[in-house]
Formats: C-alpha cells, structure tokens, sequence
C-alpha cells in the first residue's frame, strides 16, 4: 500500500494507469457488484482513459525534449495518429443497421442481374432488390466512415495545435483529465461540423433509405414462406388491429353523441 | 481504493429508484395514465397545472430525486401539479396517431381534471415533443387552456442549428416506420449520435475520475436510467412528428391539420411563457422563439435560461429558477 502510495505520487502518467488498473481490479472482485459484467461494462471507458494516457504520456516525454524520444513534431504526430486510431471504428450513426448479415443475406447461388424468368421471377428480382439495399447500406457506411475519419483528422490537428501553443502542465491525473476533455472538444467540434454537412447528411439518409427497403423486401420474403405454413404474418395482424381501431373509433363516437343528446323521456304504456 | 468505492456506490445504486413526490393514478385511457401529485405546501389558488411530457422519453425526468424535481419545486409553490404518463406502446399501438394523442388522451385528461375540478379551463406546461403536443392542444381546444408553458419545445424545426431535423430531412419515413414502431434503443443511439464523444464516452471517464460520492453515483445512475429507458414509438404517431414537423415545418407555414381540423397558432389568444434552454443541443433557442410571431397572444413572455436541454428539468439551477419563475408568471396572471 505505501509502495503504492509513493508511486502514485511520484508519477502523474502511473497514476493515471494505476487508477484503470485498479478500477480494473475492482471490478473483478469477487462482490455482488463487482462480477465480470459490471468489470466488462466499464471495460471500453478504462481502456480509452488508459490508451489515452499512454499516448499522451509519449507526446509529453517528447516535448520535453528526452533524449531518446522523437522529436516534438514526430511526437505531434503520433499522439495524434494514436488519437485517430483510437477512434477509427467509432461509428455512432450506424442505427441498427444489420444488413448483409443474417436471413437478410442472398440466398446460395443466387447471381444478381441474371435474367428473372420462369416460376422463380417474382423471388429472383426479390432477392435482386434486397442484394441493391445491402450494397447501397455498405456504400452509404463507407462513406460515413470516410467523413468520420476526415473529422478525426481535423480535431487531431486541432489538439496537437493547441498542445504546441501552450502546452499544458500535467502534473496530476486532474490536469490529465482536463487534457482529455480538451481532446473531446476538440473531436466534438469536428464532428459537429462534419455531421452538418450535407455529404454526412445525404449518406446517412441513404443508409437508412436503403436500410428501409432492405427490411421491407425481407419482410414480403419471409411473410411469403410464412403464408406456405399457413402461419400469421405481420400484415394480417396489422390488418385487425387497424379493423380494431376503427371499431374502436366508432364506440367512442358513438358515445360521444350520446353524451350530447338529450335523454328520450320513457314512452307512456 | 477511489475504483473500489465506485463500485460499492454503483452497486447501491442500482436500485435507486427514479422518482420522489407522492402520486396517484386519477384517469387511465389504454396505456395512458394521469397522475395527480399529492400536494406539499398551502395551495396557491390557481387553476391545476396539466404537465405533457415528451413521447419519446418517460416522464419522470420531471421528478428525478428530491433536490432535481421541476415537479416538487412547482408542488413547493402551492401547485395542483397533474402528469400525463404516456406508458410504454407495444405492436397493438402501432396505428395510434398525433390526433388520438391529442384529441383523445389529451383531451381526456383534461376533462377529467376540469370535471373534478368544476372548472373551463387549467394551465398546461407543455414539456419539448410535449410542448408541441400542447399547443396543438391548446389552438384546437383554446377554451379549455387558461394559460400556457412551453418549456425547451420547439416550433421552427428548419433553423441552423437544428442538426436532428438536418439528419431526418431527406429520410423516407413513411419507408423508415413501415407499418411497425420505432423503437427506443434506434432514437437512443441517434440522440447519442448528436453528441457521440461527450455521451458516449467522455461521461463514464468523468464519472471515474469524479469521487465515488454515493449521492453523485446515485443521480448519475438515475439520469442514466431515464436516457436509456426510452419507450418505442407509435409508429403512425412517429411518422407524422418527423414527417409534418421535422421535415414539412407545418407549424411555421400554418399548414397544420390534425384530424382535418386546423391547428392555427393565431387563434392562441391565451397568456403563454416559452422556457427555453440557451446550450440546448436538441431544440435550438431559436426553435423556440419563433413561437412568438406565430402565436395571436399580446400576453406572450420568453425567459431565455443558460441551461441544456435536460439542464432544464435536473441541473441545481433549474430547481431554484424554473418553478419559481412558473409559479410567479401564473400569480400575475391570476391577479390580472
């Protein structure tokens, strides 16, 4: 425990590290809060504090010109490469998109834009459209992926300029924590104008649109296998809840008029 | 030992539960609820306050714990407060639209208070998605609205900052919600993906790194709770919101129609206060002030706050300033 004491106070880049491991550590004893769930819950925000605070720590050994360590503006860099890296599969627009995968993929031996004739037309252009919709999700991600990635770089070299015009004492985990928020900003902004745009805009609408046709083709296919069984599908139970809901309609109506109206006096036998 | 004590505090926290002021279901209509707030302080004379929440989002955001509750603090100022709970649509409600929201939940709600209650009319607070809900409300069934709250609701959908109505623009809804819902988990990631660094990350670093203070843990886990306890959407009602609001702005170009009646915000002639949130990501200030060259109220009060979006209902300076400031508004307009 002292040992433990001396180093952290000896080193703000270890007790940075010490603090993940030691969350790390308490996470996986043996508590009823403290099982494997709750340790891989936190897993993802321990280990970009800690990669956060590796890289940062080369940068800083760097700047000040160790002997042995690259030289300020190659350590510039790759802090913020590290930074970009760290990020490179942070795809937050990508909402539940699971084509491709799945009952949604075409089936074996399926050639796309092979004539559709005979029986089997209807399915074969089916199959067709729903093969379209994957493509189309796959080019729309790619492209949202790009415009993420040039948002990375930007807030990259927005954190290694302000790291160059003054560059911050990071005596403690708390100045290290600032320097990661400063980080964030940076990114936020960047994302912020890139999400804006109207290229972000356009990709994500097209890989919701495609989304969208991709789940609907799939749906007529499954609701086509459905209908073989003599099994419910989706459509038929859409059709009675809305036959339920008109019905229902009509009582409140129906009651409505009756509220209003006055009271028929009893017919005199 | 700070990482260990962190998890002694999450640990308890989890079955802290959100929600503090005593209430009791008054009304039900399917899955909708009313719930009347048991009073806390000397009434205040003032018609009963109808709250209508968001649908996207569970109501008791409104009266989170007991020192960030919007609704103990109007409750504090002598208020007769009412919620609307909207519940938890599942398939069956998948063809419920904006016009049985409001017309028939809505509008039963307030029947029932004014019934109970012996009066025309009674003040709403309409809160964001439920803002708009309530003036829609209000234009159609004026004479049963006294006054009217708007707090972080928006109305000019079109404006620059507006990143959700940029995204949804050129997205085929009516392709989008088919003949399902929509359910929470896809609006939870596209809310976080208006902000994905802060939201998504950077709070659970902040919240290692803060002191493992079981009251901060506790009110972080039940903001927490309420983020992601997002309910699915009825998919008819969704698809009207995105496409009449987001994407056609109708409200701006009065060409809004619920159930072939016209919402006109001109004919609002009632006193109205718009509560809006200057760092508000998800409705934009200028969202909410164009609310006043709509509206055929002279009685029209804007009460710009330096707060987020959820800042307005839960941060320490919402609790000493909002139901102040909403309690002293419906006084002068009571003495008027």
């Amino acid at each position: 425990m002292h040992t433990e004491h001396r180093l952290l106070q000896s080193d703000p880049w270890q007790q940075w590290q010490a603090f993940a491991a030691q969350f790390a550590k308490g996470a996986s004893a043996p508590h009823e809060a403290r099982g494997p769930a709750a340790a891989s819950s936190f897993a993802p925000f321990t280990d970009v504090a800690e990669r956060f605070a590796t890289a940062a720590r080369t940068y800083f050994d760097a700047a000040n010109a160790d002997a042995s360590a690259p030289a300020p503006a190659d350590a510039a860099r790759i802090f913020t490469d590290s930074l970009r890296e760290m990020f490179a599969d942070f795809q937050p627009w990508n909402l539940g998109v699971g084509a491709g995968t799945g009952p949604g993929s075409v089936p074996p031996g399926f050639t796309p834009n092979s004539p559709a004739l005979g029986a089997t037309r209807e399915h074969q252009q089916r199959w067709e459209r729903i093969a379209d919709a994957s493509r189309r999700i796959e080019e729309a991600q790619r492209r949202l992926q790009r415009i993420g990635s040039d948002a990375l770089r930007e807030a990259a070299a927005t954190f290694a300029s302000r790291l160059g015009a003054s560059r911050p004492p990071v005596e403690n985990p708390e100045a290290l924590h600032k320097l990661y928020g400063s980080w964030i900003d940076c990114a936020e902004d960047a994302y912020g104008r890139a999400a804006h745009s109207e290229p972000f805009c356009g990709a994500l609408a097209e890989c919701v649109n495609a989304s969208s046709e991709w789940r609907r083709e799939l749906q007529a296919s499954i609701e086509h296998s459905a209908k073989l069984l003599d099994l419910p599908t989706r459509s038929e139970v859409n059709t009675l809840t809305q036959r339920v809901k008109s019905l229902e309609e009509d009582v409140r109506a129906l009651r409505r008029v009756r509220k209003t109206r006055p009271a028929r006096r009893k017919a005199k036998p | 030992m700070r990482a260990t004590n962190l998890y002694a505090a999450l640990a308890a926290a989890k079955h802290c539960a959100a929600g503090c002021s005593l209430k009791h279901a008054v009304w039900q209509s399917g899955k909708v609820k009313l719930y009347r707030y048991q009073p806390i302080a000397r009434p205040a004379a003032a018609a009963p306050l109808l709250i209508v929440y968001a649908l996207v989002n569970r109501p008791y955001m409104m009266d989170l714990q007991e020192d960030r509750s919007l609704i103990r603090g109007l409750l504090a100022e002598g208020l007769d407060v009412y919620l609307i709970d909207w519940g938890y649509p599942d398939g069956a409600d998948r063809f419920t639209t904006l016009a049985d929201y409001i017309n028939d939940h809505v509008a039963g709600c307030v029947e029932h208070i004014l019934k109970a209650h012996r009066l025309d009319a009674l003040n709403v607070l309409g809160v964001c998605q439920g803002g708009v809900l309530s003036l829609c409300f209000s234009a159609l069934y004026s004479q049963r609205v006294k006054n009217l709250i708007t707090m972080v609701t928006p109305v000019d959908f079109h404006t620059p900052a507006d990143l959700l109505s940029k995204w949804v623009r050129k997205i085929d809804v009516a392709a989008w919600v088919g003949d399902g819902n929509v359910s929470g988990d896809t609006l939870n990631q596209l809310f976080l993906s208006l902000m994905p660094f802060r939201l998504t990350q950077q709070k659970y670093v902040d919240l290692m790194a803060g002191s493992p203070d079981r009251a901060r843990v506790e009110n972080f886990m039940r903001v927490e709770q309420w983020i992601f306890d997002s309910p699915d959407q009825a998919g008819a009602a969704f698809r009207e919101f995105v496409t009449w609001f987001y994407q056609e702005n109708r409200l701006m170009h009065n060409r809004l129609e619920i159930s072939g009646c016209k919402v006109d915000l001109r004919t609002l002639r009632i006193p109205i206060l718009n509560l809006i949130g200057k760092r508000d990501h998800l409705v934009p200030p200028d969202a909410s002030l164009a609310l006043q060259k709509l509206v055929g109220s002279k009685d029209y009060t804007a009460l710009e706050l330096d707060l987020g979006h959820i800042g307005m209902y839960i941060s320490a300076r919402a609790q000493h300033e909002v139901p102040a400031a909403i309690a002293k508004w419906l006084a002068e307009r009571r003495r008027k």
